[in-house]
């Protein structure tokens, strides 16, 4: 039997506002496999962010499990052994673009995607060609304030793809970009996942963009007191 | 809200960031309250010293005992104008005070010592004699002189009596104003570094402060009203800051005061006498006004000259500055000049220095793997962005390094000095009107003796037409002659020398010349030297050039035998090592031969202790000042780095996000910061070099005449390159507390806040 992609179970995870203990969510489990694609919506504030953290181990939950191809990790697991294997599967396996500030100010756009790829391990000769199928190839001697928001997005893309990853993880892609950029990168996104065959979860407020995956997950809820 | 309190808000999210700035005015304000004070105390000690002195003659008693109470009322009932100057030493610190008669006094006119008239002698140090012998009646040390004016003739002196100079000591001369000279160049560049560090502090918080400036400018209050508001939140905040910079500043300098005082009175005859604090005014001016000039001027000069602030612009400015100030400084015309060429110098390197530092981090880093070109960019973009605590961290170790390198130089020198002219155990003055022939032959007859000589002490001419310059003029110089010539001479450092030398001038084939002589008349060995003895112009081979260590006077070394009868010995001495006999019987010996009840004696040895001990407290002194300054800017840098690496903080989570461990990603950090703080260090040698051989090369010799030999130490070089290295890991340590707190996700951050490239 191939194990699928991604596998959480019985997640949850709780915060604490002052005396307080918030539950962000309980016993969440979710199933991806390759080539498949999640969103996760929800209101601002409904764990969406938490969730994508603890599934490429950036947070820990407070119990439960996820598995990441082979890797299976237990509850709340901080030791140096659990970092290091979270810290391979982001090097090699998982894809990570946020909002915003994803690249490095001091390098160019296309030393970015060479960093990125050069730590995953990845050919750094084929960075040039991913800015220009993300039609930024022009741009790519640029710093990242040399260019629009839109443009960086795509560099961000640009650098997810150059290391060829099983895993995105992508925590509103496009939130800070105007409707017709948005959709354009969302656009390329979805291209080039499906091309790819690797997994996608795409934490959005947008309905529409939801629609595109081939999974939803609406986390819509505030969180617990 | 007002405009105001929504500037304000800023320190009321961020206490942290107005404590730092606040501190930093706080502890510049000390540092610089603390070396002026002293700096002033001093100045005022010698000068006041010089006035007290000045032209003074006294009486003293034949029979050498102590003057008393009834020798001033016998002078004063024979009619003559005498007045008491009663000395005391009070522990520090209160310091030493002179007790003096206002009354008796009077009969000096104008001209009374100490003071212009007689009621300005009631302020301090001057006192009246009869609270300073209430002072002395209370257990402190109390030294009764009789002053008379200088017109007083020998013969108007009664008999039992004779006229002497009136002096507290050896004339300070250029030793000290060369120590107040350093002293003040300290206080040039604390002032300096310290501009530099309050800079840093607040340009930082105005990065930060960026997005609400441009906040409230879409709300329509304009730029001019803003700066105008900032302006008077540094001046508020400076304002409350100095005062408890300059009590600390003046509780550092009386800390320092004890020490200090002891220094400049056994090292240059100048009591830190006990003057009271100056005022908060003038101190606090000057602070505000350097911590505006530091935080505002460039605004204004940026508005008139906005060329300025280019890349190009540094560059074409700080290079030809750098080349105009070295040249200035290496061909020196006046003092003024020189420290014109200095000043340039330092402000080139300050603001070239972040730029090549920035050049070097990422020259040829295109063929580097990619971290290795991250790690090299990023590099760079520290060196920019922290450019004023670089900068100030630069100055500061480079000062650190040229006064280290002098106070070095000037302890081994002095070091050699007391063991040039304290090599025999002890030195006997030989009395006036006594025949030192009479001790020689004494002292040739007892067995059992040690090494001896005798020391005879004048002023003769250099006749330079006899060495074949026949437009040169007659130069007035040392001469000091030595008889016989044994071990005591003979281990005496030579700079150079022909073969056979001592032997030479033992047989007074040859006279020796001491290096500023040799310097200045540019003589070497075998030139012929033509002198003035007596009513004898010799003309001797030199046969070889001895180290003075800083002397400044011109001096000629003879063998004794060589003196005519007819020469003007002003000054003999006798040096000598008891052997096995003892010292006491020597003295009686000599003190039958001279028919004198007492002799003068000195035991060299407790003297060396006691001149080693008071040079070792004044370096002290200078170094703590330097330590202190060194320490400052390295936690400027430390708190700067901290705060600007906190801005990157977002963007060195990245590389935990795509997959560093936190401890590779800390590892990182460390490289960058140590890279960051050792190039300062590396930054700092050269400048250290070159201003410590400014100091000994050039202001030295221009304002004084003499200099002490360049040395350098690589050894503390290495100290300070660790030093520096320690700081980056402080800034390496504190930064992986912050990349282990909270969630490692990047949030928003844009150019303003720490996306600088």
């Amino acid at each position: 039997m191939v194990a699928s992609l991604l596998t959480a179970r019985g997640l949850n995870k709780q915060f604490r506002s002052g005396n307080q203990p918030v539950s962000v969510f309980r016993n969440l489990s979710l199933q991806l496999d390759r080539g498949e694609s999640l969103a996760l919506t929800g209101r601002s504030g409904s764990g969406k962010s938490t969730l994508l953290n603890i599934l490429c181990g950036l947070e820990q939950p407070d119990t439960g499990s996820v598995q990441v191809l082979d890797e299976v990790f237990e509850g709340n697991n901080t030791d140096r052994q659990t970092e290091a294997r979270w810290a391979n599967l982001r090097r090699q396996q998982i894809g990570v673009v946020f909002q915003e500030a994803n690249l490095m100010p001091a390098l160019s756009l296309l030393d970015n995607v060479r960093l990125r790829a050069g730590l995953a391990g990845q050919n750094e000769d084929d960075c040039r060609d991913w800015l220009e199928r993300l039609r930024i190839g022009e741009l790519a001697g640029r710093f990242p304030d040399q260019v629009s928001g839109g443009q960086r997005q795509r560099a961000a893309l640009a650098m997810v793809f150059a290391m060829n990853p099983a895993l995105i993880l992508a925590d509103e892609p496009t939130g800070s970009l105007d409707r017709h950029t948005a959709e354009d990168v969302t656009g390329q996104l979805f291209d080039l996942q499906s091309r790819h065959g690797c997994g996608l979860i795409l934490a959005t407020h947008d309905a529409e963009l939801a629609t595109r995956c081939s999974h939803h997950l609406d986390l819509g809820h505030l969180p617990e007191t | 809200m007002t405009v105001f309190s929504a500037l304000l808000s800023h320190y009321r999210r961020h206490p942290l960031q107005l404590l730092a700035l606040a501190l930093m005015i706080v502890l510049a304000t000390m540092l610089w309250t603390g070396v002026s004070h002293l700096t002033d105390h001093a100045r005022a000690s010698l000068a006041q010293s010089e006035r007290a002195i000045a032209g003074q003659q006294q009486l003293v008693r034949e029979d050498g005992q102590a003057l008393s109470v009834q020798d001033f009322a016998y002078l004063r009932r024979q009619g003559l104008c005498v007045m008491p100057w009663l000395e005391v030493q009070r522990p520090p610190p209160e310091g030493r005070v002179i007790g003096v008669d206002p009354f008796a006094s009077a009969c000096f006119g104008t001209e009374a010592p100490g003071q212009a008239g007689v009621d300005a002698l009631n302020g301090t140090p001057f006192l009246d004699i009869a609270e300073a012998k209430a002072m002395v009646r209370q257990g402190s040390d109390g030294a009764l002189s009789l002053l008379v004016p200088v017109d007083v003739e020998a013969d108007a002196v009664p008999a039992d009596y004779r006229l002497k100079d009136f002096s507290m000591g050896p004339a300070t001369g250029e030793l000290g104003e060369s120590f107040l000279l350093n002293l003040d160049a300290l206080g040039v560049l604390v002032l300096l570094i310290t501009a530099l560090l309050v800079r840093s502090v607040y340009q930082l918080g105005l990065v930060q402060r960026r997005e609400s400036f441009a906040l409230l400018g879409r709300f329509g209050v304009p730029a001019a009203r803003v700066q105008v508001l900032l302006l008077i939140e540094m001046v508020v905040l400076t304002s409350v800051c100095v005062i408890p910079g300059i009590w600390l500043g003046r509780l550092l300098a009386e800390m320092l005061g004890g020490s200090f005082g002891q220094v400049l009175e056994s090292l240059f005859d100048a009591p830190l006498y006990a003057v009271g604090g100056d005022g908060f005014v003038l101190p606090a001016l000057v602070m505000v006004t350097v911590v505006l000039l530091a935080c505002f001027a460039d605004r204004w000069l940026l508005r008139r000259l906005p060329w300025i602030s280019g890349r190009q612009s540094v560059l074409w400015f700080g290079v030809p500055a750098l080349g105009l100030g070295l040249a200035m400084v290496a061909w020196p015309f006046t003092l003024g000049w020189l420290y014109v060429g200095i000043a340039l110098v330092f402000v080139a390197v300050g603001l070239l220095t972040p730029r090549v530092l920035s050049f070097v981090a990422q020259w040829r880093a295109e063929g580097a793997g990619a971290i290795t070109l991250w790690q090299r960019r990023e590099l760079a973009v520290l060196f920019r962005r922290l450019a004023l605590p670089v900068v100030a961290l630069q100055f500061a170790v480079a000062m650190v390094l040229a006064i280290q390198a002098l106070v070095t130089t000037f302890e081994d020198t002095f070091e050699r000095w007391l063991g040039q002219r304290l090599e025999a155990e002890f030195y006997v003055e030989v009395p006036e009107q006594s025949a030192a022939a009479d001790g020689v032959r004494y002292l040739a007859g007892l067995s059992g003796l040690g090494d001896w000589h005798l020391v005879q002490r004048g002023k003769t001419h250099v006749v330079p037409e006899m060495a074949g310059d026949d437009a040169a003029t007659s130069v007035e110089v040392d001469l000091f002659s030595i008889s016989p010539i044994g071990p005591l001479v003979t281990g005496w450092t030579l700079l150079d020398a022909t073969p056979d030398a001592w032997e030479k001038l033992a047989a007074g084939q040859g006279v020796m010349v001491n290096e500023q002589l040799a310097r200045r008349q540019g003589y070497q060995p075998g030139d012929p030297i033509g002198f003035v003895l007596g009513e004898q112009t010799l003309a001797l081979p030199v046969v070889g050039v001895y180290a003075d260590y800083g002397r400044p006077d011109g001096e000629i070394l003879v063998a004794g035998k060589i003196l005519p009868e007819t020469f003007n010995t002003r000054f003999q001495s006798l040096s000598l090592n008891p052997g096995t006999l003892a010292m006491a019987e020597i003295e009686q010996g000599l003190a039958t031969v001279w028919n004198i009840d007492q002799l003068t004696v000195r035991d060299n040895g407790s003297i060396r202790s006691l001149a080693s001990g008071v040079f070792d407290q004044t370096f002290l002194i200078t170094r703590a000042i330097t330590v202190l300054t060194l320490v400052l800017a390295g936690t400027s840098l430390l708190v700067m780095g901290w705060v600007f690496f906190t801005t990157r903080a977002r963007y060195y989570r990245l590389l935990f996000v795509w997959g560093l461990s936190r401890r590779e990603a800390a590892g990182q950090l460390r490289w960058l910061a140590m890279c960051l703080t050792g190039a300062v260090a590396v930054a700092a040698l050269p400048l250290g070099v070159w201003l410590t051989w400014t100091l000994v090369s050039r202001i030295n010799p221009l304002a004084f005449g003499w200099s002490l030999p360049m040395a350098v130490y690589p050894g503390f070089w290495l100290e300070m390159l660790v030093l520096c290295l320690v700081i980056g890991l402080a800034i390496a340590v504190l930064m992986r507390r912050q990349l282990g707190a909270g969630v490692a996700a990047p949030v928003v951050a844009n150019v303003s806040g720490g996306g600088e490239r």
